[in-house]
This record gives C-alpha cells, structure tokens and sequence, in this order.
C-alpha cells in the first residue's frame, strides 16, 4: 500500500458502506413509518406518550433500568415470550414510533416490560408498581431513594399519596413515606407501557390453521387498507396507513396482511 | 543492546508515559467498578440505597472507564509508539498529543460523573453523556495528530500491517463519534432507529476501533520480539480490509429477534462469517506469538486466542437457533468480555510490556510483580469468562421454561455470579499490580545510572519484505 491516498479512501469507501447500508438503509425503510390509523375504533396508534410518562421515560434511562429488563417481546417460538405473559404479540418497529428514548435493552436479569401496563388478567397500577420499587421484590433491589420518609405534621393528615406499607416496611407512627414526583414519573411510565393495538405487521408470520378465507382476501385487502387512512385525522401521511410491511420487515410475511386490513374494511 | 533504545523512543515519552499512567489509572477504577457491579449482580441490595451506584449506573461507568479510560489511553499511547518507530524517527507536535490526553481524560471524568449523576444514555458501549462527546471528539483528533505525522512523514515509502491498522483506528473513531452524536444526540432519529445506530456504533467501535488498536500493536511487536518477518504476510492486506469493510455490518446480530427489519441481523449473520477469514489471517501472520518466549508474547498470544474463539462465538451466536440460547443472557456479557477483556486488552499489555522499557530505558520495576500480574489476569479471565458463560447457560435454561420465576433464576445462576465476583476482584489485584509496577518503572526514568539491557534478538527495525 505505497498511496496514503488511495489507502485512506478506501478507510473512508468502507465506513460509508456500512453507515448507508445499516443506518441510512434502515432509515429510509422506517424513518418515515406514521402511526396506524384505524376507522373502527377511530383512532390512531400507537397513542402519545402522556406527558409524566415521557419524564418517566427519562427516570428509567438515567437509572439504568435497561441494563437488567428488556423492552421487546419476541415472535412466537423465539424465547418463551409470549408464554411468560409479557405480551399477547411481538413488537415491531410502529410500537416505538412515539418514544423519545426507546428502551430495548440487552439483558433480561428481571422480566421485559413492553406491555407491563397491560398484561393479563391484571396487570399492576401505579400504587402496586410504586411499592415494588419502594419494597424490591425478588432480584431487583429497593429504589429508597425514590421516595422520601418524613414526619406527618401535628394536626395535619396524612398525604393521600403516601405508600400503604404493613409489616417490616411500615415507618414509625407519625410517619409516612411518600414517592417523589421521579417515582410517580417513573411509575406513570411503567403504567403506560402496553401494547394495545395488533397492527397487520404484527400478527404472527403462521397464523392457526383453518383460516382458509384469509389468504384469498390478502391482495384486495392490502390496498384497500391502504388507501383508507381518515385524512387529517392524525398527523399520518397518506403513506401512514401501513404500506405492508416491506420484505424483510421484523417477520411479517404477506399471509401476515389479512387479519388487520379486514378490521379496517369492516368500516361502514 | 543499547541500539534497542533509540532517541526516536526517549523523546517521546512524555505523551506517551502520560496516556499509559491515565489508561492503566482507568484500569484500576474500572476494576473497583465492575468488581461493585458484579457483586451488585449476586446481591442487588449492595448499595442499594445509593443513587449513584444503580446497578445500571455502575455498568455503565465501569464500561465507559474500561473502553474509554482504558483501551483508548493506552491503545493510543500503543499506536503513537508504533507509528513513531515505523516513522524512524521521533514522533512531531506531541504538545497536541499530550493536550489530548489531559482533555480526553478530562472528557472520561466528566462521563463517569455525568451517568453517576443521572445524565447516562442507556446504549451500550456509549454511555457518555452527549455533553463529553464533543470534547472526547476534539481531545482525540488533538491526540492522533503526531500519529498522523508519523504515518504521513514515515522515511520508507513502504507501510506495514501495523500502519494500516494504527491508522484506521486513529482515522476512523473521530468519525464514528460525531456520527453517533449527530444520529442520537443532535438530532435524534426515531424510535427503534436508535438502537440501531447504536448497536452500529457499538459493533463499528469495536471493529473499527478497539480491535484496529490491539492488532496493530500485535502486528508490529511479534515480528520485533521473535525476531522473525509475519509469515504469509501477502494475505495481511486483505485480512485488513476484510475487517475495515466487513466489521461494520456485523452490529446487527444484537437486534435478532427485536423489533427491526430482518435483514438487518442477517446482514450480520453473513459478515460474522466472512469476518473469520479476518482472523484466520491475522492468525497465520501471527502464529509466531504461541511459539515466542517473554511476557509480551504470552499476553499476546492469549489475546489473539481470544480474538479468535471470540470471533467465532459471535459468528455461532448470530444465528437464530443459537441466539435463541445466549441473547439477554450472561453468555453475552461473557462474549463482550471475551472481546473488550481477552482479546484486545491483553494484547495491548503485551505490547505496554514491549514499549515501556524502550520508552523509559529502564527494565521493569519487579519481575515479581509482572508474572503476579500475568498470573492473576489469565486466571481472572478465564474465569470470569468461564462463570459468566456457565451463568447464561442456566440462565438461558430457565428464560425458555416460562414456569421458571426470575427469583429462581437468580438463585439458579447465584454460585455461578460469585465466581464472577472473585474473578473480578483477581482481576483488580492484578490490575493493581500492573499499575503499582508501570509507576515504579516510570519513575525510575530521572535515574540515568541504570541502562536497561535488551535480550536478543535484536532490533529488527521494519524492513522492507
């Protein structure tokens, strides 16, 4: 290699390959993804993070929650995901769209939290939420420092959101702990993590038999759904109505279109 | 042989005594802090009531002062060492060297505090803070200018494997610095296009950066101590490139199975693949390293042992079926230590072990201390590796069994995260030795009475093949 030239271009020729295969090449295939509008119910998903949910957000990074849970649940037959009940589908890419900071994470020391706010039959409010960050349970340690325990002044009653704590955690008379406004920030997050909504990407690539209608619908439904997204009705652009998946996205395959089109076409 | 020290070394240890004090200084800190982490693991009430020490916060210092504090500090000393003897001469605008490195470690302070203080980013192998990034960018541009120099004003026409991989690494992190920064922080993409920038940077730091560093230390040292030119070194070049082109694509193999496009793991899958060739290459230039006598060589050549079974694991583990065991588990911590720890690290000791001498003139302070040192950090990784390996087995056995509760599971993995423990607290006393050992030997340099004696072979200067 006798030409600095020559050599440093080919540096550069090789970064630039892999910055516009995988960063650009993923952008241009999700950059632009709108949230899904659906006529039946007359909204569009994924709904906006509430405004303590995304201060939230921010309390759950800067903890370093990410390092033990994870916010992604895999297909069916990937892990036991779905079995473990964190979630009734996988996640893909649309459910991120309004999220600041997404949380995927690396690691599942604890349980994965995409649909924490909505796991079946009951999934846990902010108080039950709150008290497991006061209390810890199980592998993860207690968050004290979220909270803060002081005197219940004389005369006055005690805060209405003070924690409910019986047993070894319950403070001394006259005294109550209280979350503070990370804590409740933190928990409305929590809270506010659910998939609510089965976009036709993220139905599973084999779906249960004995659909045999489904699959004759596929082409017709796929542009009708298309090209029925309610204009101005959110900020999606014409192209916001889910264009199926493309090839490669998450899992989707074309047998994947049918099931959520349909409810679209059900519209009067 | 006196001829082993040449001015071209002497005169350029002031940067270079500097970047290695800090980096082996971040080695010690970043020891304490995985060593807290790892008990934070077994016993998540450990610091519990701290906020600075979450367990997110302490990995992610622990991370940021091993990659940045560390590996940076003192692969950059490595490589300004390499590209100024391949130069022949003595290395030019070290002011700008040694201004970087003040700011640089600077820079790295200011990240720990920043993620101690809530202000982390959450990516792995990117946790600074956005505020220190600009400042790392510039500290590090400052740093790789007399590298630079070197590589432009080198006395032979002719550049060598150890250049091209010296100079990547100086010419690429810059790049993928401000990139990441502009993608993440200036002006964020969306959704789960941040974990895919990141997991680019993350893989790119690695490839393009971290491993550049460790193999061109390797490249330039195992010729010089066996006295012998690299075997097969026709194919050096496109073990090069294959590693320059390929590395990049290969981040993807983290985000299997998540909510991004399928192609981008298996892009991954395929560029792990073709990346072996990388290895094997850098194997067959290098094989001297496993037959050499001396320290450097036997750090070396552990590292490069690693570098290859941690090649190869990546390459097994991006495939569905096997990523369906090891992702989210332990087995990954214990892949990126084989990486981060075995493989480029080591090599880089090796070849800290090589140059302080010729830096300083001096032999090392005690004998005593460099084989505690190699002792303790073989052991400590191959345990640490071993437990944490063993620990994601169990783990990834009971995340399948959805009967299982993550309470069992932490009993389940617990004997084997002690393990972890111990090998993180042999690998701080180790750690610790190194440091106690590179001060007494860096101080020795004001005394003149006492020359350093070089065994055979002798210099072999980079000649032309």
């Amino acid at each position: 290699m006798k030409s600095n030239f020559v050599f440093f271009l080919g540096l550069f020729a090789a970064l630039l390959i892999s910055w516009a295969g995988i960063v650009l090449g993923s952008n241009a295939q999700l950059g632009s993804l709108a949230p899904y509008f659906d006529d039946n119910e007359g909204a569009s998903f994924p709904p906006w993070m509430p405004g303590e949910a995304a201060r939230g957000q921010l309390v759950y990074r800067d903890l370093g929650c990410a390092a033990c849970h994870t916010q992604q649940v895999r297909r069916p037959g990937f892990g036991s995901d779905q079995e473990r009940g964190w979630g009734d589908r996988q996640s893909v890419a649309r459910d991120y769209i309004y999220q600041p900071f997404p949380q995927l994470g690396l690691r599942r020391i604890g349980p994965d939290l995409m649909n924490i706010g909505g796991r079946k039959p009951t999934a846990p409010d902010a108080d039950d939420l709150l008290h497991m960050l006061y209390a810890g349970s199980g592998g993860m340690p207690p968050y004290r420092f979220l909270f803060e325990t002081r005197p219940i002044g004389v005369g006055a009653q005690p805060s209405s959101e003070a924690l409910k704590l019986v047993g070894a955690l319950e403070p001394k008379a006259g005294w109550e702990v209280v979350p503070t406004p990370r804590a409740r920030a933190l928990a409305a997050y929590l809270v506010s993590l659910k998939t609510v909504y089965d976009y036709p990407e993220s139905v599973p690539v084999a779906p249960p038999a004995a659909e045999g209608a489904a699959p004759a619908k596929a082409p017709a439904a796929a542009p009708a759904a298309a090209a029925t997204p309610a204009p101005g009705a959110t900020a999606a652009p014409a192209a916001g109505a889910t264009p199926p998946a493309p090839a490669g996205a998450a899992t989707p395959t074309p047998t994947a279109a049918p099931a959520a089109p349909a409810k679209t076409e059900a519209t009067p | 042989m006196k001829a082993e020290v040449t001015p071209t070394d002497s005169s350029s240890s002031c940067p270079l005594l500097l970047l290695l004090a800090k980096g082996l200084g971040w080695l010690v800190v970043s020891g304490v802090l995985a060593l807290v982490a790892s008990i934070q693991l077994q016993n998540p009430t450990f610091l519990a009531g701290c906020p600075a020490f979450t367990y997110g916060r302490t990995s992610a210092m622990a991370e940021t002062a091993f990659v940045y504090g560390w590996m940076a500090n003192a692969g950059l000393a490595v490589i300004l060492f390499t590209l100024g003897r391949l130069a022949g001469e003595p290395l030019r605008a070290q002011n700008w060297a040694v201004a970087g490195a003040v700011f640089w470690n600077l820079g790295v302070l200011g990240a720990l505090v920043g993620i101690g203080v809530g202000d982390a980013t959450g990516f792995a192998l990117l946790g600074l803070p956005k505020y220190v990034q600009l400042l790392l960018f510039a500290s590090y541009a400052a740093i790789a200018i007399p590298g630079l120099l070197a590589w432009s004003g080198r006395l032979r026409q002719v550049s060598y494997a150890s250049h091209w991989y010296a100079a990547a690494a100086l010419f690429l992190f810059p790049w993928l610095l401000s990139i990441a920064h502009v993608m993440l922080f200036s002006a964020p993409v969306r959704g789960v296009l941040q974990p895919i920038v990141a997991g680019w940077y993350a893989q790119s730091a690695w490839t393009l950066w971290l491993a550049p560093m460790a193999l061109s230390a390797a490249y330039y040292v195992v010729p010089k101590v066996t006295g012998r030119a690299c075997p097969s070194y026709e194919f050096a070049s496109l073990g090069f490139w294959c590693l320059i082109f390929v590395g990049g694509l290969t981040g993807g193999r983290h985000l299997l199975g998540g909510p991004v496009p399928a192609w981008i793991p298996s892009v991954a899958v395929v560029s792990c693949a073709l990346l072996l060739f990388q290895v094997i290459v850098v194997l067959l230039n290098l094989r001297g390293a496993f037959l050499g006598k001396g320290v450097s060589l036997k750090f070396i050549a552990f590292g490069l042992a690693a570098y290859a079974v941690g090649a190869a694991v990546d390459a097994l583990t991006s495939f569905h079926a096997v990523a369906v065991h090891t992702q989210f588990t332990y087995f990954d911590e214990a892949q990126r230590q084989v990486a981060l720890y075995g493989a480029a690290s080591t090599i880089l000791i090796g070849a800290i072990y090589y140059a302080l001498p010729r830096i300083t003139g001096k032999a090392w302070l005690s004998g005593g201390l460099v084989r505690t040192h190699m002792a303790l950090t073989f052991v400590g990784i191959l345990l640490l590796i071993g437990s944490l390996s063993l620990a994601g087995v169990i783990q990834s056995q009971d995340l399948l069994d959805p009967k299982v509760e993550f309470a069992d599971i932490a009993r389940h993995t617990g004997p084997w995260l002690l393990a972890a423990i111990a090998a993180q607290a042999i690998l701080l006393l180790g750690s610790m030795a190194f440091f106690v050992n590179f001060v007494g030997t860096a101080c020795r340099i004001m005394d003149i009475s006492e020359p350093a004696v070089f065994d055979p072979p002798a210099a072999m200067e980079a000649r032309t093949p």
